[in-house]
């Protein structure tokens, strides 16, 4: 058997269920929301959903909202992240403890964080009633709305909480393979701490960070559980009104579902694009 | 562990033999068949020739059967009740499977059926029967989604008094064997009467105690169910009686009563939960910021419900409920079998054996549920009516006998999406 | 930054990294606990209960998950391992295109595709069942599996496999003996992702499945939004208990660097 025809087996059960099941869901996706479906009989396409979704004041509050979630998050996850890994990297005794403890909630699904942080946050949640305790506050109206709220806070919590340990971890990785050495060469040259970080170190993990960043604000982005469960009603956010649009009696109503899911789908485009850039810059960035 | 990401190599290897790879797609591609053989067999699937069969006849197609009834899955006590005891007893009698599907909401199923309508699936559906009522009820009627007409070949169907408008409409629209009815519900406030003794007890007096309170009060966001029945509270009460608003959906009447509406929600809203600004999802988001204290008032269209959250440790014991002056809205839900189900008999057998006067009276005591039944008591044997005077109250629980007192009709569901859309539009936003 | 500062930031994020956790497992043995009260008033084990209890479908989601997630990892092994060696040892024409489909669905949320597969799944036939909710998990889970054993693909010596045959070992042989042996690490890693990610789904099985494949985390979601605070408890540190077995064992055995499970979902 030839080389090619092997290679080409070798590939065929990964790209029937990439190239079949992911690509056909989106081009089908895609074909509902031209409103063309030639087996029903749609065999005009047109961008009737699109133009109602996009002039939708409520499209448009929940696409920036979304947007908001996603940036704010990755922000703070990847500062903190940062910080977190360059403590983390030093210690010494008790390393293996903080490392597992570090780690622990990468394997926790994103739901029971959120269930966690609404317990925690909420106006009557474990925090309301510690300050009432302390006599901060007389009644859980006192305490700020920290889940359910306009800015959505609970939610960035919850994806921070999340990805802090997610971005540390490939941070660290990344840490132990480049060494000391570096920063140890710029800090006998005279650099201080912070001169070695900032112009040493972060140029060599911020590829990696990048792509992970990506990742995290990809995954905010167009994740539904956390918003259904921390966000306020309205305005939802767009994976929320995506699935009540899917969802309602109405089926006129899924063309724009559909539409809503393409413009989720396109903010990936422009993502997996950014990161293969930023893959490649890691590569480069090694060299 | 690095991030993950394709990693490339200049060596190349070639394979000169029948690899590993072959045989693995050849299981692959087994597997993947034996997966997706779907067993599902459509048994019982065309109604007409069940209806008006000697019920005999129809038990015995049924046996061997599953049920997938979906319904609302929130409450543990109603899940133990029709999982353990309704599905017990049914596996023993009948040998039917029933498989409670727990859903959030029903419209959800609503959509799946039109989906599956849609996608050609006539006789092979994924539901045998639905808890549902209302909106809901009136989509699957008017889309063709229900199973009809098989009402009377139920037994236990003399039971039921359709000569009662409240069970022969349902929100309105005419039921015409479609469903059956199943239980019977009113609408009713609750307070923690440790925390606040005197409620106030009439729409008018609960917006200036609004007013009075500020931050104690909110109601779920319509189109939640709950709170979209609080909102019709209100449009009653601005329309002046629910008497003006019965009948079909008049818009000339909604646009001289909405305004008036909207304006009174709009002027208590900077009084509520958060000044207005939000409104809770769910009214178990409600729930839990009663039972925490962050509001004073709850209200729910099943008053055994409080009973219920009180004995699980949700609420306090303090918590008393009470109906309206004015009157509180009150409906009948149901359990429907939609048209492409597979399992007709054995869904029908189940239907009938809700709606036997024994069920009614096991569901109807607190501890186990504390349903208001569906079926017309007189009507059942001396033992079962006995059973119901006999039924031990719970403090927290006012009796449906008292709140059906004053009792206020439901809309037609035309007239809920009408006002359910103005909510969103006019207050909501 | 002085070690005492140090050392205080470093405790204070690892308590707010296990902080959420500390009221879920609270909530579990409580039965009444009402604001302000710091602590339940009232102790009880009656979600523990629930849970146990062969009625309530707790154990049956539990199953229906484990064996869910089982039966995609084992597909993904099966499918993402020819793949991600032809991806790790090969150089061949469309490579780049192939690799950006694999890594799509890491980026692409999964409510993006679901909605159009659904419709297509209905009229096959495969919706609200288990074999279509395994086959929609592939979709998040394969490019894991693939990246990560292309990666040890890249890295492994295709001279010892050479070596092997030649010496007259059958290909089965050559690969339990020669190949298996070098890729286990990555293996193992790449089935803990796949395992995990389908653990983890809850759209693709809400929307796929119907509700009628009950996996923990629709029956946990259904919990925790209807204010049974004691039972959410309960099913949440059921379902959390499988990731941290995983990490104990994986931080043992698996890499030795400390690192253990970069790169699981975000």
């Amino acid at each position: 058997m030839s080389d090619r025809r092997k290679i080409v087996l070798m590939l065929v059960p990964a790209l029937i269920v990439l190239g079949g099941l992911f690509l056909g869901g989106l081009g089908i996706g895609l074909a509902r929301s031209l409103n063309w479906m030639p087996v029903i009989g749609l065999t005009e396409p047109n961008l009737d959903a699109y133009r109602a979704v996009l002039t939708d004041p409520d499209f448009l509050w929940s696409f920036a909202l979304s947007f908001h979630i996603a940036f704010t998050s990755t922000l703070l996850s990847l500062v903190i992240a940062i910080a977190a890994a360059l403590m983390i990297r030093r210690t010494g005794r008790g390393g293996a403890l903080v490392r597992f403890l570090f780690q622990l909630n990468l394997t926790v699904p994103h739901l029971v964080g959120a269930i966690g942080i609404l317990y925690l946050f909420s106006q009557s949640g474990s925090f309301a009633r510690l300050g009432y305790q302390v006599g901060l506050i007389d009644r859980p109206a006192d305490f700020p709305a920290l889940v359910f709220d306009p800015a959505a806070i609970g939610i960035i919590l919850q994806y921070v909480w999340k990805e802090v340990p997610f971005i540390g971890v490939i941070l660290l990785a990344q840490m132990q393979t480049i060494g000391a050495d570096y920063e140890s060469a710029a800090r006998s040259l005279g650099a201080t701490r912070w001169q070695a970080f900032r112009h040493v170190l972060l140029p060599m993990i911020l590829p990696g960070a990048l792509a992970a960043s990506i990742i995290v604000f990809a995954f905010a982005f167009g994740a539904y559980e956390i918003p259904a469960l921390l966000g306020q009603n309205h305005p939802a956010a767009l994976p929320v009104l995506a699935w009540r649009s899917y969802t309602d009696v109405d089926l006129a109503a899924r063309p724009q579902a559909m539409a809503m899911a393409m413009v989720i789908a396109a903010m990936s485009l422009v993502l997996i694009l950014a990161y293969l850039r930023a893959a490649r810059g890691r590569i480069g960035g090694r060299r | 562990m690095r991030l993950p990401r394709l990693q490339h190599r200049r060596g190349t290897l070639v394979f000169r033999h029948r690899d590993h790879f072959e045989d693995t797609m050849k299981r692959l591609l087994l597997s993947v068949l034996l997966l997706s053989a779907s067993p599902a067999l459509a048994d019982t699937a065309d109604g007409s020739m069940l209806i008006g069969k000697p019920w005999a006849e129809i038990e015995k197609m049924a046996k061997g059967g599953t049920v997938n009834w979906f319904m609302w899955g929130g409450s543990d006590t109603i899940n133990a009740y029709v999982g353990d005891r309704i599905g017990g007893m049914l596996k023993d009698s009948h040998g039917i499977t029933v498989n409670r599907v727990g859903i959030t909401d029903a419209a959800e199923i609503v959509n799946l059926v039109l989906g599956e309508k849609e996608a050609g699936v006539m006789d092979r559906g994924s539901v045998d029967m639905i808890w549902i009522n209302g909106e809901n009820f009136r989509s699957m009627k008017q889309a063709g989604l229900a199973f009809c007409g098989y009402v009377e070949t139920l037994p236990n169907n003399a039971l039921i008094n359709w000569d009662d408008p409240a069970v022969a409409n349902d929100f309105g629209v005419p039921v015409e064997g479609c469903e059956v009815p199943w239980n019977k519900a009113q609408f009713a406030f609750a307070h923690d009467s440790a925390t606040l003794p005197e409620p106030p007890r009439s729409i008018p007096a609960l917006l200036d105690w609004i007013k009075a309170n500020p931050g104690q009060f909110t109601y779920p966001a319509p189109p939640d169910f709950h709170g979209s029945v609080f909102v019709r509270h209100v449009f009653y009460h601005a329309a002046g009686g629910a008497e003006n608003l019965l009948g079909p959906f008049d818009q000339a009447k909604f646009d001289d009563v909405a305004p008036k509406a909207w304006a009174i929600l709009n002027e208590i809203e900077p009084y509520l939960w958060r000044e207005g600004t939000t409104y809770p999802n769910t009214i178990a988001q409600l729930q839990q910021m009663f039972a925490n204290k962050e509001v004073a008032l709850v209200f729910d269209y099943d008053a055994s419900q409080f009973g219920l959250a009180v004995d699980n440790g949700t609420y306090p014991a303090t918590v008393r409920s009470y109906g309206l002056e004015d009157g509180t809205i009150g409906n009948t839900n149901y359990v429907l079998i939609p048209f492409n189900s597979p399992n007709k008999a054995a869904a029908m057998v189940v239907a009938n054996a809700l709606i036997a006067g024994e069920e009614q009276l096991a569901k109807a005591d607190p501890a186990i549920w504390g349903a208001a039944p569906a079926i017309d008591v007189t009507r059942a044997s001396t033992e079962v009516q006995a059973g119901f005077a006999a039924l031990p109250m719970h403090p927290s629980v006012i009796p449906a006998t008292e709140l059906a007192k004053a009792s206020l009709p439901e809309l037609q569901a035309d007239w809920i999406t009408a006002i359910e859309q103005g909510w969103i539009e006019n207050v909501g936003k | 930054m002085t070690a005492a500062l140090r050392n205080l930031s470093l405790a204070l994020l690892i308590v707010w990294l296990v902080l959420p956790l500390l009221p879920l497992a609270v909530w579990s043995v409580a039965k009444s606990w009402f604001f302000p009260d710091l602590l339940p008033s009232v102790w009880s084990l009656d979600g523990w209960a629930h849970v146990a209890s062969p009625r309530s479908g707790v154990l049956a989601a539990l199953w229906e998950t484990t064996l869910i997630a089982g039966l995609v990892t084992a597909l993904a092994i099966l499918i993402g391992l020819p793949a991600a060696r032809a991806l790790g040892m090969h150089r061949f024409r469309g490579k780049a295109g192939v690799e950006m489909l694999i890594l799509a669905p890491i980026l692409v949320p999964g409510l993006a595709y679901a909605l159009g597969l659904h419709s297509v799944f209905i009229g096959l036939g495969l919706t609200n069942s288990r074999a279509g909710v395994v086959i929609v998990h592939l979709i998040p889970t394969l490019p894991y599996m693939i990246l990560v054993l292309a990666g040890v693909f890249a890295n492994l010596s295709p001279d010892m496999e050479a070596q092997a045959r030649s010496l007259g070992a059958s290909p089965l042989r050559v690969f339990r003996h020669v190949t298996l042996p070098a890729i286990r690490p990555g293996l193992i890693v790449g089935a803990t992702f796949a395992f995990l990610v389908s653990w983890s789904q809850y759209v693709l099985t809400l929307l796929i499945g119907g509700g009628r494949v009950e996996t923990l985390p629709l029956l946990l979601f259904s919990y925790a939004t209807s204010g049974r605070n004691d039972l959410t408890g309960a099913i949440g540190m059921i379902y959390i208990l499988p990731g941290v077995l995983i990490l104990l064992f994986a931080s043992r055995h698996l890499t030795g660097q400390g690192a253990g499970l970069g790169g699981v979902r975000p």
